[in-house]
Parts: structure tokens; sequence; C-alpha cells
């Protein structure tokens, strides 16, 4: 018996090089979609529709500088953002690129006046709206609540996905650990802060399940059934999903010193933005001026951004028509795990289609939830 | 200083005692100002000298600490799977064991790294790392880059301001030759 247990598992293990010697080819990102606008390393993509008819009001998805927009189309069945295309939304998101020396004194200021604003800008000159939708997600999400807040006359709806704007919580251990870093240093040195130093503190959140288990486990899920055609085609899936995720998160892009500087001192050690006492330049943040439908989705079990950090959002706006979702999930499920698909997607979906008609049919919605307040809800 | 002592303890005193007898000998020494017609240039190697030095010393206390830590994870893997290590070990009690260890290893480090011991010791050894990468750096640009006349990081840091300064006032002149033309 324990002869059979051991040859099984050298076997699984065998079957797992030979596929890494051959590796299978994968994409990630693979949604088509057509670059509508560029401006130095950004670039504003639109996905082409997939539906005959789509809602009037376009989204725009603002990702994270830290990580890569991809996460959110990481493959065909696991992709946020041919969720979004099947449920009839016209979707657009910004890829902030590979900063690069030449980037070290883009300020924050730049990123939220400059780039997301001429993004906005340029899709409502496409859809000859005044307002489009925003869905921000994780830092993505900080930079749309900042913008908002600068530009409610652009903006008609806004998502936030596991979004920090409360960065004073000892939950979550990125909060902890940056309170204590000499910001200026790290910038006044690098310059162009490394996405690997970032990298390094992401993994060691959990080094040795991040570093060792996750590879432990790949081999554990391989299944050894040579004359299997099915059973094989399971491996080499299971090694290309494995890979994909791999490939996103060490794709790390560095990032503007300035930016980080601002973002890590103002937000992470100052908490500036949620006491509405952060300026970008000269200009103040207030969430109150953040009126427009708002919808606050978080993770349960995230640990990157806990929810703590995300909830005081719906509190700090003054929209009325308002919501908080929690998801049982984590930080990265919430993107491309079973519930994504089936669940968060569907209810942002939900959420946002009755906030996307034109005039007349959006009159009738809003006297349907006129009696209704704000709701949290966990699924 | 007893060298007996359980666990870290005797590293920790014994690396306490040697940054003493460095900071009150050759220590002295490196901070000395320089004179001479190289006295910038050897100022700087020394000053470089120093945060070395620094680095080291925080090197060392974060090395002691997660050394510490590996030996309480170790400890407390040994008192679950004392009773089940008796006896052949089995492929299947092998798997076991791997699952106890991650999970103890995780925790034990997850609860180290939750902590504001941690926390501040990050912080102290990043800033030592990064202010000696800038001395490294300086050295460098000094005694190499310059006199090979190359391009110093500092001089490409001015072209870049200058740059970023430049499209800044491209950008808004575009906006407000766009509006003007707008307008008429």
């Amino acid at each position: 018996m324990n002869d059979l247990i051991l040859i099984g598992d050298y076997k699984k293990f065998k079957l797992g090089m030979e596929l890494f010697l051959s590796p299978p080819d994968f994409s990630v990102g693979t949604t088509p979609s057509e670059i509508i606008y560029t401006e130095d390393k950004m670039k504003l993509l639109h996905y082409i529709p997939i539906t005959e008819k789509q809602h009037p009001v376009p989204v725009l998805v603002v990702y994270a500088l830290v990580n890569r927009y991809y996460i959110l189309d990481l493959q065909p069945d696991k992709s946020v953002m041919k969720k979004l295309l099947d449920e009839g939304f016209n979707v657009y998101v910004i890829d902030w690129g590979y900063p690069s020396g030449v980037d070290r004194y883009l300020a924050l200021d730049d990123y939220v006046n400059g780039y997301i604003n001429n993004a906005v800008d340029k899709i409502r000159e496409l859809s000859g709206l005044d307002k489009i939708s925003l869905l921000g997600v994780c830092q993505g999400g900080t930079l749309s609540v900042m913008y908002a807040a600068l530009h409610p006359e652009k903006v008609k709806n806004l998502i936030t996905l596991v979004t920090p704007v409360n960065f004073d919580t000892d939950k979550g251990q990125l909060h902890a650990w940056a309170k204590s870093l000499d910001v200026d240093n790290i910038v006044d040195n690098y310059g162009i802060v490394p996405g690997d130093l970032l990298n390094a503190g992401f993994l060691l959140t959990d080094p040795f399940r991040l570093m060792i288990d996750k590879y432990v486990g790949l081999f554990e899920r391989m299944e050894y059934e040579p004359d299997d055609a099915v059973c094989q085609q399971r491996n080499e899936e299971t090694v290309k999903n494995f890979l994909r995720m791999e490939k996103w998160i060490f794709d790390s892009p560095d990032q503007a010193g300035e930016t980080f500087r601002q973002f890590m001192k103002d937000c992470y050690q100052k908490n500036l933005l949620i006491k509405n006492k952060m300026e970008l330049n000269g200009k103040r943040i207030n969430l109150e001026k953040i009126s427009m439908p708002l919808l606050n989705v978080m993770a349960e079990f995230d640990h990157l951004v806990p929810n703590d950090a995300s909830k005081p959002l719906t509190d700090a706006v003054s929209s009325s028509d308002k919501e908080m979702l929690v998801f049982p999930t984590g930080h990265i499920g919430i993107f491309v795990g079973g519930k994504s698909q089936k669940e968060v997607c569907p209810r942002i979906a939900a959420w946002l289609k009755p906030r996307s008609l034109d005039g007349s049919k959006e009159e009738k919605f809003k006297q349907k939830r006129k009696n209704r307040g704000s709701k949290v809800r966990i699924k | 200083m007893s060298m007996e002592k359980p666990g870290f303890e005797s590293t920790q005193e014994f690396f306490d005692q040697w940054l003493k007898t460095y900071e009150t000998t050759c220590g002295r020494l490196v901070e000395m100002p320089a004179v001479g017609p190289s006295r910038e240039k050897s100022e700087k190697i020394m000053k470089g000298f120093s945060s070395f030095v620094n680095l080291y010393a925080a090197w060392m206390d974060s090395s002691i600490n997660f050394q510490s830590v590996s030996m309480e994870a170790m400890r407390r893997m040994h008192e679950k799977t004392k009773s089940e290590m008796e006896g052949d070990i089995s492929p299947e009690k092998y798997k076991d064991f791997y699952k106890a260890w991650i999970e103890t290893y995780s925790e034990t480090f997850k609860e180290f790294l939750n902590s504001g011991h941690f926390a501040s010791d990050n912080g102290r050894f990043m800033s030592y790392f990064m202010e000696f990468q800038k001395r490294n750096r300086e050295v460098l640009e000094e005694n190499y880059l310059k006199p090979m006349n190359l391009p110093t990081k500092a001089e490409l840091d001015d072209i870049y301001k200058e740059l970023y300064s430049l499209k800044k006032t491209v950008r808004e002149l575009t906006g407000q030759v766009k509006e003007l033309s707008e307008k008429k």
C-alpha cells in the first residue's frame, strides 16, 4: 500500500515535470480589444462588444498601478471583462504600462487628473454622453474614488471593488508595515520603485504558502491516467491556469516614484483620504462630493485590503443610492475564483444595468427605488 | 558572556559585543574627518563603510529574529508530531507531516510578521538598505562614472525632471489653445 502511494506521488511529479519541460502554450488577456487612445505609456483599451445591443452608459475599468489589469481577463472562462461584455456593457480599461526612469516625476495628480480624466473625456466624446460609469479595482478603486470626488459631473455610477480608502487599520499586514517605512528614503534612492520590491512585500504576507505550498499543490493536483486523453487535457489545463496566475503575480510594473511617495505617505501613513484632507495639486479631495450611485464590493477574507479599509467609503460619500456587497472570498478570488463568475460579476451587472439606462427609463427606475435606503448584503 | 545559553541569545550577545567594540575602535577611525587633496572622495568612501556596518547590524538583528521564529516553529512542530513520528514513517504519514509542517510554520511566521516588532524592524532594515545603496551609488558615480565621462543617475534625474516639467507645460498650453479655438 505504502509503495503504491509513493509510486503514485512520483508519477504525479514526473507528469508535472514532463508538462513543464514541454509547456503548453498559454495566453492572458485574450478578450478582443482595440486601443483607442494613448498618452505616454498609458493605453485606453475598448473591448469589442459581443452583444447586439449595449446598455447606453459605457463602463471604464481602472485597475491598480502595482499589478497588471489582465487579472480581470486572465482566461476566457475566468474573465470579468468577458462577463461584463456578455451582460451587454460597453467596456473600456486603462492599461498603465510599465513606468521607467523617465516617469519618476509623475505624480498622483497626473494619474487622476491627467490620464484618468483624459480617458474619461475620450469615452465621453465617443459615446456622446456627459457621464460614464467607473469601475475601480483595488488601488485603481482608490484612484477612481479620488477622481469621482474631483470630477463628479463626469461620473454616472461608481463601483469600487476591494478598494482601500481607510488606511488606518491593523487588520492587513501591508497597512501595518507601510507605517514603518521611510518612504522618502526609498523614493529618493530608487526614483522608480522596483515592482520586485513590492512583490517581496506581498510574498512576505504568507511566505510558506506562497513560496512552497503553492508549487507542491500544483503537483498534487496532477491526475495520472496515461491512457485517458480527457485526463491529460485536464492536467494541461491545470498547468496552463497555474502558469497564467504565476505570470500575473510576478508581472509587477515598477512604480513612478512621486506617485508612490504621495500614495504611501498621504494614504497609508497619514490616512488623509478618508478624512477629506488629501490634496492633488492643491485641490482638496472631499469624499462628500461623491453623490452618484455607489456600489462598494468587498471580499470577506481579503488579506491585502481588509473590509475595515473599504467599508468606511459607504458612509463617507453623500450618495443617496449606495450599496455594499461582501462576498466570502479572497482578494484575488473575487476576480478569478468560482464565485467571481457565478456571483460577483452577475451582481455587479444587475446593479449597474438599471443605472445605465437612457433618460426616460432611468427616471422610472429612480421612482421605483425612491423609498429604499442604502443596503449592506453579505452573500 | 556565556556561549552555553539556549536559543540565539548568545549569538545576539556576541553580536552586540562586536558592535560595541567596533563603534569604540574602527568605527571612530572611519568617522574621522578626511584631510588632503582627496578628502571629499575619501570621506564618501568612509561614510559608505559606516552605512554598510549599519546595514550589517540591522541584517544581524533580522536574522536572529527569523532564527528565533524558526526555532519556535520547530518546537511547535515537534509538539504536534512527537507521537506520530514513532515507528516507521509511511508515505501517508509523510503527507500528514508535510501538512502539519506547512500549517505550523505558516501560522508561526504569520504571528511574527503581524507583530509591531517585525514592522519596525523591517522599516529600520529598509532604511539602512536604502542608505547603503545611496552611498554605494555615490562612490560609484564619483570614482568611476565621472572620470569615465559617463552620465550619472543624478544627471539623468535632472533631465527626467526637465522633461516632465516641459511635457506638463506643453499639455497645459495645448489645452488652452484648444479652448481658445473652440471659443472662436
